[in-house]
């Protein structure tokens, strides 16, 4: 059976692209575990039935795991999750009417839920982390320079590593890196060559966007729900 | 011209005369400290008078920083739990012993100094209380300098001095796939960068009982580590009369943390 993860993010309470999403995934064969890497919640729409979904998955859904995202996280900051922390960074960016419009987004009765989700995920050599292993709110994209990119990896301790924050879709990889070392102490010199092995980051998406990995062949699938035939769309194919 | 730079003093009053009249007599004027001004040591006024008298630039040290903000740093401050407890013990004494005058001007240290191309900081430059310990992931520490835009970064945090060069370092960054099945494949050169840690002047970890500094001479590049001899007797002496933990003056005689060291430089404080 061929083992696939799909990975999504940054629904924002969109309960519909979910559900398409969960649509879509029942098309594809082989064994799929879904992770949902963050922003679940945001300020646009309310977000109680996506959560709702997410908590009680309808019968033939795929069960997905998930993890916080830095919405998530400046939702629990302004709610009293984060110890005296606010949602500064959410305030700062974008002004008191979305923080309101974000906590009104989100019935009180779900919090001790988000609040009681995990940071990340390791899977095999994998880190599955709405952000970076440095913090919820990095950006990796594209043109990071690769020694952030090794560096995340590094401090996870995983080959791979899956994320959102960005919201784009990307497989970079990282081969034959080599760095010389000279050490001078009161003990001596000393020189050293470090190598790293074929690392990879992946930047999954977000929304109707998401990633499908094969997890034998390391292959990524870039899909979405918007480039569907209109016949599919409208449930007549 | 020559330029010294100091760390981790810890209220160890002999120790920092002692290297302060080694730089001076060989002419030295321009002194950097990387923080670390209190804690362990019995002096902590009288060592941030001085530095305040000398007026020499100085970083704000994790200690510095706690003993003005409370304690309040994750576990990666102290390399294990009886560290730790010993730690707060001198957290609690130096506290009450500082004066506000003094506390204030240890609020006030910047958490950097940038000259051109050198950047000095305390632990590094993520946070006061990371480690970069001289054997550290080659790749994670060249990231720590080249991503705070320097050429050469100076550091103490470890207590242990050294100098370390990155370079001749490449890698190959490969595109494998865009929703549009772009690819691309590049190979990237990796910058030569240099790290140095002033080790400690006020309760050296190297192995030996010696303070230890360093002289960078910013036109041949050279970096020498320095050790001076001190009257660790009367610092010892003073840490026994003060009520502080015994253990502080036995490693001062031995030149070594008496618990493990820190291991994992990769992690950040997550406070």
């Amino acid at each position: 059976m061929i083992e696939r993860w799909a990975l999504i993010s940054g629904l924002k309470g969109d309960l519909e692209t979910y559900e398409r999403i969960q649509k879509d995934l029942k098309k594809i064969r082989g064994d799929i575990t879904l992770f949902v890497l963050g922003d679940m919640v945001g300020a646009e729409r309310n977000c109680n039935s996506l959560i709702d979904r997410l908590i009680n998955p309808h019968p033939g859904d795929l069960k997905p795991h998930c993890i916080y995202g830095w919405w998530e996280d400046q939702l629990l900051a302004e709610r009293g999750f984060r110890g005296e922390q606010k949602a500064d960074a959410l305030r700062l960016n974008k002004g008191e009417g979305i923080v309101k419009a974000l906590v009104n987004a989100v019935d009180p009765y779900y919090l001790n839920w988000l609040a009681s989700l995990e940071f990340g995920f390791v899977e095999l050599d994998c880190g599955l982390i709405h952000g970076s292993s440095k913090d919820i709110g990095d950006k990796i994209t594209i043109d990071t320079p690769p020694l952030i990119l090794l560096d995340r990896l590094t401090r996870l301790g995983v080959n791979r590593l899956f994320t959102a924050r960005s919201c784009q879709q990307f497989h970079l990889e990282l081969t034959d890196a080599v760095v010389n070392s000279y050490v001078k102490d009161i003990g001596g010199d000393r020189k050293q060559e470090q190598k790293v092995p074929k690392r990879g980051v992946i930047g999954i998406g977000a929304g109707a966007y998401y990633t499908l990995y094969d997890v034998g062949s390391d292959k990524t699938h870039f899909l979405n729900v918007l480039d569907q035939p209109k016949s599919n769309i409208r449930g007549f194919g | 011209m020559k330029q010294a730079v100091i760390s981790c003093l810890h209220a160890n009053l002999p120790a920092v005369q002692a290297v302060l009249n080694d730089i001076d007599r060989q002419g030295i004027d321009t002194i950097t400290c990387l923080g670390d001004l209190v804690g362990y040591g019995p002096h902590p006024n009288e060592v941030v008078d001085l530095i305040k008298e000398r007026e020499i630039p100085t970083c704000q040290g994790c200690w510095d920083e706690d003993v003005v903000d409370g304690l309040d740093a994750c576990d990666c401050s102290y390399p294990s739990q009886l560290a730790e407890r010993r730690g707060h013990l001198a957290h609690k004494w130096t506290t009450e012993k500082l004066t506000n005058e003094n506390k204030d001007f240890l609020a006030s240290l910047p958490t950097s100094i940038r000259r051109d191309k050198l950047l000095f900081v305390h632990g590094s430059p993520n946070s006061q209380h990371e480690y970069l310990l001289p054997d550290m992931d080659a790749f994670a520490a060249l990231e720590r300098v080249e991503m705070a835009g320097a050429e050469t970064l100076f550091c103490g945090h470890t207590h242990l001095p050294y100098v370390r060069e990155l370079g001749q370092g490449s890698i190959r960054v490969t595109l494998k796939n865009t929703p549009n099945k772009q690819t691309e494949e590049k190979e990237m050169n990796l910058p030569m960068r240099r790290i140095i840690n002033a080790g400690s002047v006020g309760e050296p970890r190297h192995g030996g009982s010696k303070a230890t500094y360093v002289i960078f001479d910013d036109k041949t590049n050279k970096i020498d580590i320095k050790e001076v001899s001190y009257d660790i007797d009367r610092t010892c002496k003073a840490i026994i009369e003060a009520g502080l933990p015994p253990i502080f003056a036995w490693r001062l005689n031995h030149g070594f943390e008496f618990a493990e060291l820190a291991e994992d430089a990769s992690h950040v404080c997550e406070r």
